[in-house]
């Protein structure tokens, strides 16, 4: 099976490995005490959970992208997302390399 | 002993569940998809099943990457609600089926399938999305999930997810007591969210699959993973816990109703039928 399909990442067991600590971070967020922890101090909350400084970087910088190339799964940005008013669609268009005005004239929801 | 009264395949989608709670229904946008289950929560309220067993994914709300399970059955008399990061909807938490959920497990392990048994298991919008446009959400219809794992790979075959059907059959015909239950796969169909192709969807793909789901589901249950993927995107490959539920209608099967939406993130399909 391909790593790469047509553009698309497949979340293989080796990507989810590569960016276990980003993904793990990101499903701690399942709580409003944890989102207002992470909203407070993101860096601290994310070197408490074992991230390196890379990770904290491509957080810090909204990079949904590099986040999605460096092998984290979109159910764990979207849970970034959620606790930084981030939605699907900005998330999405940014890792397709449009806006999301393009993305939203193609689709109805 | 208790008997399948019918399958319904449906794809799963938060932002239905946020249309929903926003009461959303009736707006041109979203009139065509949710007018579209009207006929078959007709057909449910018709038929009075006394149980539901979905065969559903979890998306990581239940489940990490630490301890990530192929199958996994959940056991318990109430099944909670995650909260996914938005916080909760505004719905009580569903009840289970303990008694049937335990027989079910007994029966797919000698079956040679072997689900992780959850005594707690919360529940996501692969199952609560679509709930709340087919039951009454005091939710009066039991609910036993089966969660299958199509987000990390290595996943099940669709051959796999269509055996499956036919062990979930067996289960519920030797089940002691009486029940009418309405099998569910959910999930797809096309949709791609990893990646630079995102937002791509195949309604050509996901219509014959809708066709063939009926009448060709040993061919559809013969394709690869690959293929799923190249023809409906990396999520599209949801698709196969469709193949659950046909596996477990078996033989011919007669159409109540359908409808597709699209373009939506997924390409947005809904199929009831009867034995």
């Amino acid at each position: 099976m391909d790593d790469v399909i047509l553009g698309a990442y497949v979340f293989t067991g080796e990507r989810s490995a590569h960016s276990y600590h980003l993904n793990k971070m990101a499903n701690s967020l399942r709580s409003a005490e944890t989102r207002a922890q992470f909203q407070a101090d993101e860096a601290g909350y994310m070197r408490a959970m074992g991230c390196s400084d890379h990770e904290i970087a491509l957080v810090h910088r909204r990079d949904w992208k590099a986040m999605m190339e460096y092998g984290a799964s979109i159910y764990l940005l979207l849970k970034i997302g959620a606790a930084t008013g981030h939605p699907l669609p900005e998330i999405g268009a940014a890792t397709g390399g449009m806006t999301v005005a393009e993305y939203q004239a193609k689709k109805a929801h | 002993m208790a008997t399948i009264v019918g399958g319904i395949g449906t794809s799963h989608a938060p932002t239905i569940g946020v249309a929903w709670d926003r009461g959303q229904q009736q707006e041109p946008s979203w009139a065509p998809l949710f007018n579209g289950y009207i006929p078959a929560r007709q057909w449910l309220d018709d038929i009075k099943p006394d149980l539901f067993l979905i065969v559903y994914n979890d998306h990581v709300n239940q489940f990490f990457f630490d301890t990530y399970p192929t199958f996994a059955l959940g056991v318990g008399a109430v099944h909670a609600q995650a909260d996914e990061g938005w916080g909760k909807r505004p719905l009580p938490d569903l009840p289970g089926d303990p008694d049937f959920a335990w027989h079910l497990a007994r029966s797919l392990v000698s079956d040679e399938f072997d689900p992780t048994i959850c005594q707690e298991m919360t529940l996501d919008h692969g199952v609560l999305s679509f709930l709340p446009l087919l039951t009454d959400t005091a939710w009066k219809v039991p609910v036993v999930p089966l969660a299958v794992n199509v987000i990390q790979h290595p996943i099940p075959t669709a051959r796999r997810l269509y055996r499956l059907g036919a062990a979930l059959r067996h289960a519920i015909e030797t089940y002691p007591g009486d029940k009418r239950i309405v099998v569910f796969g959910t999930g797809g169909l096309t949709h791609q969210l990893h990646g630079e192709s995102f937002g791509r969807h195949n309604e050509a793909w996901d219509n014959e699959f809708m066709d063939r789901l009926e009448t060709d589901p040993v061919g559809l249950s013969e394709l690869s993973i690959q293929e799923y993927m190249e023809r409906g995107g990396t999520e599209g490959v949801e698709m196969i816990m469709w193949l659950a539920m046909r596996g477990a209608l078996g033989g011919t099967v007669r159409r109540v109703h359908r409808n597709y939406t699209a373009p939506f993130t997924t390409g947005y399909g809904l199929l009831v039928l009867e034995t």
